[in-house]
């Protein structure tokens, strides 16, 4: 018999109509009702078609070079000015989205696909699978990314593709260990105690009860760790361990304006900005999500 | 949570220790590239090998890394190439109060009004004060802090005059940096503590405390931040010893001698006792720190079983 | 009448005693110099500076260890007097060596040292300290990271070897104790501007505590124009002048050097808490050339005459074949670079020597590696890859380049692609990741740049005989140098030699030079002196290497009374 204090559960094991379309349906209907959620949805779709058309709308070429015009403020003809050696920003703004974004979203994407399951086979077992588990992620948080990238392109090379295995080799601990607190904290409830004798499966307890709880932090964990990568991409970059001149990325133009911070400020805006319109966007699409997904939460106090 | 189970994560850090520092060891040798300076021209193969010589890094590795372990369980760390003019474990004794200083102040700040306002932000969700707490969080998240820090000096020092760029040793050389350091985890710890504390608000027994006539104060007092905890904990438990071993980039432009710099400058310039030194302190605070969330998680949820078996 | 008489008397007296006293008693600073007219009092004679991280002031304990900034911009070996000194012209001028004579051969150098000179200890300098010191830098066991400069000296190499004992390398003491014999394997003209390298150690210092000796104020002694007050690691090192140094003695009575990372050095300097500037962004550049106060400020020099340039692997494909490279060479617009990425902060380069270095001709070679897409299009078509199809994809290597080499890099490269249709990235990579790579021969095509060490051709073009850091060889060249660097008794044949030797180097397209570095330093308009005036060419700078044992600079500088205009924080 669960306890009342359990009843926090309950709500959620019951779709809110019958069968699997109308969960989402439902979930379209509460996320489409705040103008908030539909235009940061729009914002955030907005820049990742910006970024994947780049070569057909980019008023330039990212790497064409007119040194008669560094340094140029905003005009008619470069909307953001000019970079140091007279590229067009609004053209390396647009294409270094392309570069940031596969960047940031690989990473993070393999992050969670590899950690969500980890942390949840470590919260579940428990006993000497949850201690394997977390000996291997305290062993890859002392490894320092730097000697590892450093390795990394003196082995491999420079590139995307190695940029996103250097960072990648981090990225799954924090999905993990989120995932394994949650798995802990409901795996000897008393409703799960319940469902499993009634004959539930692993799948379905993980699936139903300890995914949907975990959802939202898990969401702040990946809005959190885009910008995170980006930057982490761009310091890489910027000791020659990324990628490679001229390919723009939204953090390496952030990292080399610091030099022109005084003269030409428009060179380190306007990659911020785009980063944190980008992260906010996705962020409250997040929550949005993670609303729209369980019908209870509509109110605060 | 028994005596058996700690002793188990107590032997868990030991085997880490181990693990890492042979990877480490391996990672750092790995590197091309060593302690000497050939920038102008290259060293001809007779200074070479002398150099190599006196550092012993002329041993087989495996040799190498035993004579370290040897050393080590004694006490003796090395010396770092950075500074010779004393042990690894004195310079660590000397820089990283400084950082600790500087850290501490900073997990204060930033986790006080991170907490506030993350619980503010859940508590007014939905409401416009709601969003703007969230922009603003997004914007703290991703203006990276050497960025902040630069702005600080071109205003407060260059232009206005009210604080000198950088330095150690007064109380007004903190204002900066702490103010550079501490925008990002602030955001940051708002915007878990807000989605955490939006997870348990709108919960049955949260709504049937309500309905009972508890105050709303009471009720995140009480149930909210206990449940809440969990994830803050996972989640923010790592960015204290984060924020305790310090920003290379914080100390370099604001001259502050702190453990942040070495870090970085270890690697470039090949000092290997001091990469593995800090490799092991990153290794063993971070083990002690996931640790102690893992205790703190049967603090605040004493259903939780850590350790125990599941399914 | 006679009240008047005393009046006026007691008035002469008084004027008397107020100008001559003003005269004799001109005010001295703590080490008894006398300060100029318009000096400020002796306790504001002091010099705040910005500089990296450093384990060692002495240049024989760790040559890339010490208070040199880039650029060239240093505050190193200011704890003992070298044989010799720069000035600011470029000259060599006695230091520690009153007089040097050389054999008639051209391998025995004799130095006879100024006998006054002490340490601060209070023994006396002899011939033995620099025996001892430079026995130290070719010893196996001290293993010295700058054991390849003194090869010119007979037995240096072997002795690094381990093959012969320290003590018979050819730096011995002489007829006496203040005779220093220096003898070379070949002839070595240039071997006094060698002896710049030369500050001394104390050998009892480095017996009882070791090459460190100078980290400490209880364990430091100097013989220089400074003595170390205060080294708190990884915050500050603090020099006073030394009472008892015997040359010229310094007006600056204290130097504080602040360890930082130099790209807040320009924020500081307007911020007054430094005194000189280095290191300045391309933003600092423009905040300067827009405020008319700090252009003023603003100087541009020889820095130590570095020149920027284009290396290959010339050994494999694709550079091996000489048309490639000639192609590359003439799709280079310096005149633009210069114009529109570089600036005042350097000079088209093309030939290796920069004007202003002895044996540099540089007009006559400016035909050979000209600006021509047309005929570098048809030298990459003869070489088999018209239009570059069929071109390996190339990255261009930088060596940890800050924003200037970045903006420089990227803008060859995209010349390279628009002129030749050649596909360039550039990687910025970390130093000695770099280093490792090209030392070994392996680097296939980078960007990097040489400072001079001392000011003879032989310095710097010496770099590029066959087996030293360049993937590059060429028999005429290596013979045209060696021969040149030996030769005695005709100064004229040998600069003549020389020039051939640079012209086979840019003929053969060995490296394409792009810039000589004409860096900028700034210091505070309080700060005069000699050294801050005009050389024979007319340029003012800070001049190389900066306020360094090495140079002279510290002999003629002060802080004038205009420095109360300059409050600090």
């Amino acid at each position: 018999m669960p306890a009342a204090g359990d009843a926090a559960a309950l709500p959620r094991a019951r779709p809110g109509a019958p069968g699997r379309r109308g969960l989402w349906t439902d979930a379209w209907r509460r996320f489409a009702r705040n103008p908030v959620r539909i235009g940061a949805a729009a914002t955030a779709l907005l820049i990742v078609a910006l970024s994947l058309l780049a070569p057909l709308i980019a008023p330039a070429r990212y790497d064409v070079v007119n040194i008669a015009e560094p340094l140029a403020p905003p005009s008619p003809r470069h909307w953001l000015g000019t970079d140091a050696i007279g590229r067009d920003v609004l053209s390396r703004l647009l294409y270094g989205g392309r570069t940031s974004l596969e960047v940031a979203l690989t990473v993070v994407g393999l992050g969670v696909v590899v950690g969500v399951p980890l942390g949840t086979l470590a919260g579940f077992a428990g006993g000497w699978v949850d201690y394997v588990i977390m000996r291997l992620v305290e062993v890859s948080t002392a490894l320092p990314g730097l000697l590892l990238a450093m390795l990394v392109i003196s082995v491999l090379g420079s590139g995307v593709g190695n940029v996103i295995l250097a960072l990648a080799l981090a990225a799954w601990i924090e999905p993990c260990r989120l995932m394994r607190a949650q798995t802990l904290a409901l795996r000897d409830r008393e409703f799960v105690e319940a469902a499993w004798a009634q004959g539930a499966t692993t799948g379905h307890l993980i699936g139903r009860h300890i995914l949907p709880n975990a959802l939202g932090p898990l969401i702040v964990v990946v809005t959190l760790n885009i910008p995170r990568m980006i930057f982490s991409e761009a310091s890489l970059s910027f000791l020659g361990l990324g990628i490679n001149d001229p390919l723009p990325s939204w953090g390496k133009m952030v990292s080399e304006s610091v030099s022109y911070l005084e003269v030409s400020p428009m060179l380190g805006i306007a990659p911020t900005l785009m980063i944190a319109v980008a992260v906010l966007s996705l962020t409250l699409v997040g929550d949005g999500l993670r609303d729209a997904l369980d019908p209870s939460k509509d109110q605060g106090l | 949570m028994t005596g058996r189970y700690l002793l188990g994560r107590v032997a868990g850090l030991g085997i880490v220790v181990v693990v890492v520092s042979i990877l480490a060891f391996a990672l750092m040798h790995a590197v091309p590239g060593g302690p000497f300076d050939e920038t102008q021209m290259p060293l001809p193969p007779a200074a070479k090998a002398n150099i190599l010589h006196k550092y012993a890094l002329d041993k087989p590795l495996w040799v190498q890394y035993v004579n370290y372990v040897g050393h080590a369980l004694r006490g003796d760390f090395g010396i770092p190439y950075q500074s010779p003019t004393e042990t690894v474990l004195g310079l660590i004794a000397r820089v990283w109060p400084v950082t600790l200083l500087l850290g501490g102040i900073v997990v204060a700040i930033s986790f006080t009004c991170g907490l506030g306002l993350g619980i503010l932000a859940a508590v007014r969700h939905n409401t416009w004060l709601d969003t703007l707490l969230t922009a603003l969080a997004s914007l703290g998240m991703t203006v990276p802090n050497f960025i902040i820090a630069i702005w600080l000096i071109l205003i407060l020092s260059v232009r206005l005059h009210w604080l000198p760029t950088g330095g150690w040793g007064q109380a007004r050389l903190l204002i900066m940096p702490v103010i550079a350091y501490s925008l990002q985890p602030l955001a940051i710890v708002a915007r878990y503590t807000r989605v955490a504390v939006l997870e348990v608000l709108s919960s049955d027994y949260v709504r049937t405390a309500r309905a009972k006539g508890l105050s709303p104060a009471r009720v995140v007092a009480r149930h909210v931040l206990r449940n809440a905890c969990i994830p803050i904990v996972t989640l923010l438990g790592p960015m204290i010893p984060d924020l305790f071993t310090g920003s290379i980039f914080i100390e370099f432009t604001f001259r502050i001698p702190g453990l942040g710099k070495f870090f970085v400058s270890s690697i470039f310039e090949r000092d290997y006792p001091m990469i593995m030194a800090t490799i092991l302190l990153v290794a063993v605070l971070w083990s002690l720190t996931y640790l102690l969330s893992d205790l703190l998680y049967v603090v605040i949820d004493p259903r939780v079983r850590v350790g125990a078996r599941g399914r | 009448m006679v009240a008047r008489r005393y009046a006026l008397l007691a008035l002469v007296v008084i004027l008397g005693v107020a100008l001559g006293g003003h005269a004799l008693g001109a005010t001295m600073n703590a080490v008894g110099k006398p300060l100029p007219e318009d000096a400020a009092p002796p306790d504001q004679q002091v010099i705040t500076g910005l500089t990296q991280p450093a384990t060692t002031l002495d240049f024989f304990v760790g040559v890339y260890k010490r208070p040199q900034n880039i650029d060239g911009n240093s505050w190193s070996d200011i704890l003992s007097t070298p044989l010799v000194r720069l000035d600011k012209n470029f000259d060599l001028v006695p230091g520690a060596a009153k007089s040097w004579d050389v054999s008639k051969d051209g391998m025995t150098w004799t130095f006879h040292l100024d006998r006054s000179q002490v340490w601060s200890d209070g023994t006396p300098v002899t011939a033995d300290d620099f025996v001892s010191t430079f026995r130290l830098g070719a010893d196996p066991k001290y293993a010295w990271d700058f054991a390849w400069f003194f090869g010119a000296i007979k037995g240096w190499d072997d002795a690094v070897k381990g093959t012969i004992p320290v003590n018979q390398i050819g730096v011995q003491r002489g007829a006496d104790q203040y005779t220093l014999v220096v003898t070379t394997k070949t002839p070595a003209p240039y071997l006094p501007g060698m002896m710049l390298y030369s500050p001394p150690l104390n050998a009892r210092a480095l017996a009882k505590s070791g090459p460190f000796y100078n980290n400490d104020p209880k364990t430091s002694v100097s013989s220089g124009p400074y003595v170390l007050q205060e080294w708190t690691k990884d915050q500050r090192i603090v020099l006073v002048a030394n009472p008892k140094y015997v040359g010229v003695k310094p007006y600056i009575q204290k130097v504080v050097l602040k360890f930082a990372d130099l790209k807040t050095e320009f924020q500081a300097y307007v911020a007054n808490e430094v005194d000189v500037a280095g290191n300045f962004s391309p933003a600092d550049l423009q905040v300067i050339q827009f405020s008319p106060a700090l252009k003023t400020q603003y100087h541009q020099g020889f820095g130590d005459f570095r020149t920027h340039y284009l290396g290959f692997d010339t050994m494999n494909p694709p550079f091996n074949n000489l048309k490639v490279r000639q192609a590359f060479s003439h799709s280079i617009d310096r005149e633009g670079l210069i114009k529109g990425v570089i600036k005042q902060q350097g000079i088209a380069a093309y030939g290796f020597l920069m004007p202003g270095f002895p044996g540099s001709h540089q007009d006559d070679l400016k035909s050979i590696q000209s600006y021509d897409p047309a005929m570098a299009k048809q030298l990459l078509a003869e070489a088999g890859f018209p239009g570059g199809k069929g071109f390996p994809k190339l990255e261009l290597w930088l060596r940890n380049e800050r924003a200037l080499g970045q903006a420089v890099g990227n803008a060859i490269a995209a010349m390279l692609s628009q002129n030749l249709g050649i596909q360039v990235d550039v990687s910025n990579r970390e130093t000695k990741l770099f280093m490792d790579t090209l030392n070994s021969h392996k680097l296939q095509f980078y960007m990097v740049s040489y400072g001079m060490d001392y000011l003879d051709p032989s310095n710097m073009l010496g770099i590029w005989i066959s087996g030293g850091r360049h993937a590059w060889k060429n028999d005429q060249f290596d013979q045209l140098t060696t021969t040149a660097s030996s030769l005695i008794g005709d100064p004229q044949k040998r600069t003549a030699m020389f020039h051939d030797a640079e012209k086979v180097l840019v003929s053969d397209v060995g490296l394409i030079p792009i810039y000589f570095a004409t860096p900028g330093f700034m210091w505070k308009p309080y700060l005069k002196g000699d050294a801050l005036t005009a050389d024979k060419i007319g340029v003012v700078a800070w001049h190389w290497p900066g306020w360094d044992g090495l140079s002279t600079l510290h002999e003629s500088v002060y802080v004038t009374k205009d420095v109360s205009k300059f409050p600090r924080q």
